[in-house]
């Protein structure tokens, strides 16, 4: 079993017992709906743990499946012609927009303030040890100079029901877009930019470090592209 | 007459006594702040140049930099070894301004108003974690850890020679390390006279040298004349720089607790209406944008600094105008 049949087997039975996060049910929802290979075994494995179910709890088990009919029923609902997943997956798409901007390198739009460093000597040298779930879980990726994109997009969503989806892989900084809430990606890139540098070049005058801080500013690979 | 007399001497030698043994009590602890003292005179009254490395999450990059004391000014300038070519300089700093920072890493205690005083030491404790090597130079070892969750604490090298700083790491609230800045070479004090100080590179960044935020001996913090005030504020932070609202519509306040600093970005609706509330980091600076809605108009009201998070968010939300009418 790959690693990704695992995961996705154990976002399943989470999802079975209602304990799957947000991105967990999205995923799963993705794997059903999609036609690729690894879709079979996730519809027929949510069919056959169902069963499984039905038969402890001793209900009668029938295997029909309605999936097909009920798809098809909600596809011909006007409002559901387009796949809801499919219309967040492009507006996300849109405003996922790679790191480039004048010095910063990533700026990371993130809700949690853990920002614990997972290299193995800076964590020697502080005489401390990090736990794993303080770990990034994300896949390591090395790169030669500058920050490490783990970034945490935060949803801005119109019910102020904020949640944290976690895309750890690509150097993107992902901000859904609010309903009935315009803003430009840029916008808020050159906004956040200008008032860390205003902040720096202040703090440099004001803190122990002096200039040594703006050694943050590090990897203005893109500064031309965005100038 | 001679009673009398006894009693004063037993009172002088109350008094002496206290005097005494106080000091005994926090000699470990005044020799690491008396080094942290002697480290904030060095690092502005020294030239020295060298290469440093930044870490941060395991990803490390080196700048060069040079700081350069001539006619009471200071020069500094930094350049981005990795990547693109980048430097960013700094000129004409006058070596006498002593800031807030300064006032409260040299000791001062600083007035923020007829009832607080900001100290350093109410708000940090001081140790000498020992001596070791760095930079091929001898250093003492500082750890500061602060006495609340406000704030974050460091791990600090001090030449031991010339009171510079070789090495300062930043460490959260669970005691582990967030980023790092250490010198791996480094010369002091020679031959640095014939430096001449122009901007080297094309990609060059002039930094302002705001000199308005210099202190007076009197030892009283600034005073925000400052629509905006929060309701809030991590104890010992002291306002140390002030821009009033300018053309961009924008106004800032600016705090130090000696070690620590943070910024607080008010904006008006016109410029920062679209932008959405979120946090972003750049390195161990957080910031934290939000919302306001005052006087029938909204705000945005951004928290930047080398803080928790959860004390920027504290701080944002605790900013409000000056004259609040309540809001419908």
């Amino acid at each position: 079993m790959s690693d990704h049949e695992e995961r996705l087997a154990e976002s399943l039975s989470a999802l079975m017992d209602g304990e799957s996060t947000e991105l967990e049910t999205h995923r799963i929802l993705k794997e059903v709906g999609s036609t690729s290979s690894a879709t079979d075994s996730a519809r027929s494995k949510w069919q056959r743990y169902h069963m499984a179910s039905s038969v402890m709890s001793g209900d009668p088990v029938a295997k029909i499946d309605f999936s097909a009919a009920i798809a098809a029923a909600i596809a011909a609902e006007d409002s559901h012609r387009i796949n809801p997943l499919q219309q967040f997956a492009g507006a996300a798409g849109r405003f996922a927009i790679a790191a480039s901007v004048a010095m910063v390198a990533v700026l990371g739009v993130q809700q949690f303030n853990d920002v614990a460093p997972s290299n193995s000597d800076a964590v020697q040298f502080a005489e401390v040890t990090v736990d794993a779930a303080q770990q990034n879980n994300g896949p390591a990726i090395q790169f030669p100079s500058g920050f490490q994109p783990n970034i945490q997009a935060r949803t801005v969503s119109a019910g102020g029901n904020n949640k944290v989806s976690q895309q750890p892989v690509a150097p993107l900084i992902q901000v859904r877009r609010a309903v009935n809430q315009q803003y430009s990606e840029q916008e808020l890139r050159a906004y956040l930019n200008d008032i860390i540098l205003k902040h720096s070049s202040h703090a440099a005058l004001n803190s122990n470090q002096g200039m040594l801080l703006f050694a943050r500013f590090t990897n203005s690979d893109e500064r031309s592209s965005d100038e | 007459m001679l009673v009398k007399w006894l009693k004063k001497l037993k009172l002088a030698a109350l008094i002496a006594a206290v005097f005494v043994h106080g000091p005994l009590f926090a000699q470990q602890m005044d020799s690491a702040y008396d080094l942290m003292a002697r480290m904030a005179k060095a690092s502005k009254e020294l030239s020295y140049r060298g290469i440093f490395t930044y870490e941060f999450r395991g990803n490390l990059t080196s700048v060069k930099v040079v700081h350069i004391v001539r006619d009471g000014q200071t020069y500094e300038r930094i350049v981005h070894m990795d990547g693109p070519e980048h430097e960013i300089v700094r000129r004409g700093d006058d070596m006498d301004c002593m800031r807030a920072s300064d006032m409260l890493l040299r000791g001062s205690v600083l007035k923020i108003n007829d009832n607080n005083y900001s100290h350093l030491q109410d708000f940090y404790n001081f140790y000498i974690r020992g001596d070791t090597r760095i930079a091929g130079r001898a250093v003492s070892v500082v750890n500061v850890i602060p006495k609340d969750k406000y704030r974050y604490g460091y791990i600090i090298a001090i030449d031991k020679e010339t009171g510079l700083m070789l090495q300062s790491v930043l460490i959260n609230g669970k005691g582990k390390p967030m980023e790092r800045f250490q010198f791996v070479d480094i010369s002091i004090g020679a031959d640095l006279n014939n430096v001449e100080f122009t901007p080297e590179l094309s990609a060059s960044d002039d930094i302002d040298v705001d000199q308005s935020d210099c202190l007076k001996a009197d030892q009283q913090a600034k005073v925000a004349s400052s629509q905006w005030v929060p309701k809030w504020l991590p104890p010992g932070f002291v306002l140390s720089s002030f821009q009033p609202i300018g053309e961009d519509g924008q106004e800032s306040l600016m705090y130090t607790d000696g070690l620590a600093v943070f910024s607080v970005f008010i904006d008006s609706d016109e410029k920062s209406g679209s932008l959405p509330a979120v946090d972003a980091n750049l390195g161990a600076t957080v910031a934290v944008l939000t919302k306001g809605f005052f006087n029938k108009q909204r705000y945005a009201i951004s928290v930047v600094g080398e803080i928790p998070r959860s004390t920027a968010r504290e701080i944002a939300n605790a900013i409000s105008p000056l004259l609040a009418s309540p809001t419908p």
